[in-house]
């Protein structure tokens, strides 16, 4: 359990991203994490364009995404991932305020690995921030082509 | 003798006696002209003809009889009397008699006929449906009453005259040529056709032709009955544009309540979405304010604090359950066959923590399966039983009971009582409104849609729900669910 893989986060909204990486903080988990706001520049990180031409050639251990983005919205992300053929590996948490049954159904039909709704009570977000960290970052072996860091 | 017969024996009376008379008289004026016996005899047989074209055979058969006692006596030597030597007389008399037998059998039987031909007429004459009878040319030869009155022209202006298509403008539904190869083949046909009455109104009838036969086959009329169906099918027109009208109407206002229902549904889609966020924000840095700022913040800073962190906690609550209210109108009723006690078991389950440290008595009776949503049924009884332990919280040994209630025929009724806090009775209609609630929040907590939430689970099965209670001596909770 020494080793940390990269998160990827995309969420857009900027006191969401703060709490997100303070949870992170708290148990050690932030120093391999990108955030990117939107998904498009998501989708940029992920293909090496745009800003992120020049960013090491591997994937991310995990990606937490949020479903309502501008530009390119969650789900049309999602569906990019999975069926990209060299992206579809990644393992995708969707991490939405949305408890809507269609958005759910509509992730786990495009693949999604996990489905979180971001509790309302700081505790209870901080935990399930915590899990989700050490399990897809630590606990969890990623699919070849991504990269671990000594932790 | 009834009328009829003591008629008839009168009217064959007189017949004989007019027949006598004649017969008298042609013996006088041929006695006195010395005409031949051949001649009288043809006058006889005249006056017999003319007896039974208006009488009966058997008034006919008298008058017969006296003629030949006339040329017996007054013709046929020995004169002035009735007796017949000579064969050649007997052959005579024998040959009179037959002939005028013959003659009133055959002006019987043809005025018979006439007269069931005369009284059939009539018959027809008497119904209100037009009905003529037209010749393979198409020459109308009958035209009743009813055709008389409905198409405006006259037996005597049409029969023999014309031709029926012509003088009706006959619209046929189909090419004539086909309507008559099946009327000779079904020896019928039926159909709606257009005609034009007299005054130029056009108007649509019931149409039947009946084919008529002679004895060896051959068609030789058409009989054609016409019922005005113009109102009908006024009426059913109008029926038809009403259902096309009222088709458009739905399909207008179905467009207008989907339209509606997108609405709300990204009403809901944003409460579920941007409204958490900010509370979620809320909470998240009150939280690490808290933290951080722990040193300098004295009691009553950090009673605000919790305040905060409370209130936060209470509006998710609040979305949460109003979204959950909302999405039980929306979604779709799934329904089969459940088992009651399975469901109440899972519900007991479900709320089992709500019991710890509890004292609490279950009484559960007989549960019938029921027909329903499943996971909305059971989501009406985790409401029901948590609310019963929820108000018996205040009662050292809380009593609830769980059953089968009497109801209508065709529903079943299941019942919870508990004996808690209860209610008066005064506000039971306010019980299951959303947001209604008839407790102070420090006494007990909720957010008022428990009971709107059970109402609109049953309400979307076809069922009740109702309450009876009274103040700190408990409550019963109903609902009914229709049998199938």
């Amino acid at each position: 359990m020494n080793e940390l893989g990269r998160i990827l986060i995309v969420e857009d909204d900027p006191k969401d991203v703060e709490l997100t990486l303070t949870a992170l903080e708290e148990y050690n988990l932030a120093n391999e994490v990108v955030v990117t706001r939107d998904g498009a520049e998501a989708l940029d990180y992920l293909y090496c364009r745009g800003n992120f031409t020049t960013r090491t050639n591997d994937n991310p251990a995990v990606l937490l995404l949020d479903l309502k983005l501008p530009k390119i919205d969650g789900l049309e992300v999602l569906q990019q991932i999975k069926s990209d053929e060299k992206l579809r590996m990644i393992p995708v948490v969707v991490l939405t305020s949305s408890r809507e049954e269609k958005d759910m159904v509509a992730s786990y039909k495009l693949g999604v690995n996990a489905y979180v709704v971001k509790p309302v009570d700081f505790h209870e977000f901080v935990n399930a921030i915590k899990e989700l960290g050490v399990f897809w970052a630590v606990i969890n072996e990623p699919p070849p082509g991504s990269v671990k860091k000594h932790h | 003798m009834n009328l009829n017969q003591t008629y008839r024996f009168w009217r064959s009376g007189g017949q004989c006696l007019i027949g006598g008379i004649a017969v008298a008289l042609v013996t006088f004026v041929c006695f006195r002209l010395n005409v031949s016996i051949t001649t009288a005899a043809l006058l006889y047989l005249i006056v017999v003809a003319l007896v039974s074209l208006g009488g009966s055979f058997l008034s006919s058969a008298v008058v017969s009889m006296i003629a030949v006692g006339c040329l017996a006596y007054y013709f046929l030597p020995p004169v002035f009397s009735f007796r017949v030597s000579d064969p050649f007389d007997v052959v005579a008399i024998i040959t009179f008699l037959t002939t005028s037998g013959v003659i009133t059998h055959s002006v019987t039987r043809a005025r018979k006929s006439a007269e069931v031909l005369r009284e059939q007429a009539r018959l027809l004459n008497l119904t209100h449906d037009t009905i003529f009878v037209r010749d393979m040319n198409d020459v109308i030869t009958y035209w009743n009453r009813g055709a008389e009155e409905f198409y405006g022209w006259t037996a005597e202006e049409v029969v023999s005259k014309v031709t029926t298509h012509q003088r009706l403008q006959t619209v046929f539904p189909a090419p004539l040529e086909d309507i008559n190869e099946k009327l000779l083949r079904a020896g019928r046909w039926e159909g709606e056709l257009r005609h034009t009455k007299r005054d130029g109104m056009q108007f649509v009838v019931a149409s039947r032709w009946a084919l008529q036969r002679d004895e060896s086959g051959n068609p030789i009329a058409v009989l054609e009955t016409n019922n005005d169906i113009t109102e009908r099918k006024r009426a059913e027109e109008e029926i038809r544009k009403l259902n096309d009208e009222l088709e458009q109407r739905v399909i207008e206002r179905t467009t207008e309540l989907e339209a509606i229902n997108k609405e709300l549904q990204a009403f809901t889609y944003s409460v579920s979405h941007d409204l958490r966020a900010p509370l979620r924000h809320m909470a998240g840095y009150a939280e690490l304010l808290q933290k951080s700022a722990a040193s300098i913040l004295d009691e009553k800073g950090r009673r605000y604090m919790m305040m905060i962190l409370e209130s936060a906690k209470r509006m998710g609550d609040l979305i949460d359950d109003l979204l959950a209210f909302s999405r039980i109108g929306r979604a779709e009723t799934q329904k089969t066959m459940v088992s009651l006690e399975q469901l109440v078991k899972e519900a007991l389950n479900e709320v089992r923590q709500e019991t710890d440290g509890r004292n609490i008595g279950w009484r559960i009776g007989a549960l019938p399966d029921l027909y329903g949503d499943r996971s909305m049924l059971r989501l009406a009884l985790v409401n029901l039983i948590s609310n019963a332990i929820k108000f018996t919280r205040t009662r050292p040994q809380a009593e609830i009971e769980i059953g089968c209630a009497d109801g209508k025929e065709d529903e079943i009724v299941v019942f919870i009582r508990d004996n808690g806090v209860g209610f008066d009775m005064k506000y039971v209609n306010k019980l299951f409104g959303v947001f209604q609630r008839l407790h102070r929040a420090e006494e007990f907590e909720g957010t008022g849609i428990g009971l709107a939430t059970v109402q609109r689970i049953i309400h979307r099965h076809g069922g009740r729900v109702w309450a009876e209670g009274l103040v700190d001596r408990g409550a019963t909770f109903y609902f009914s669910v229709p049998k199938s």
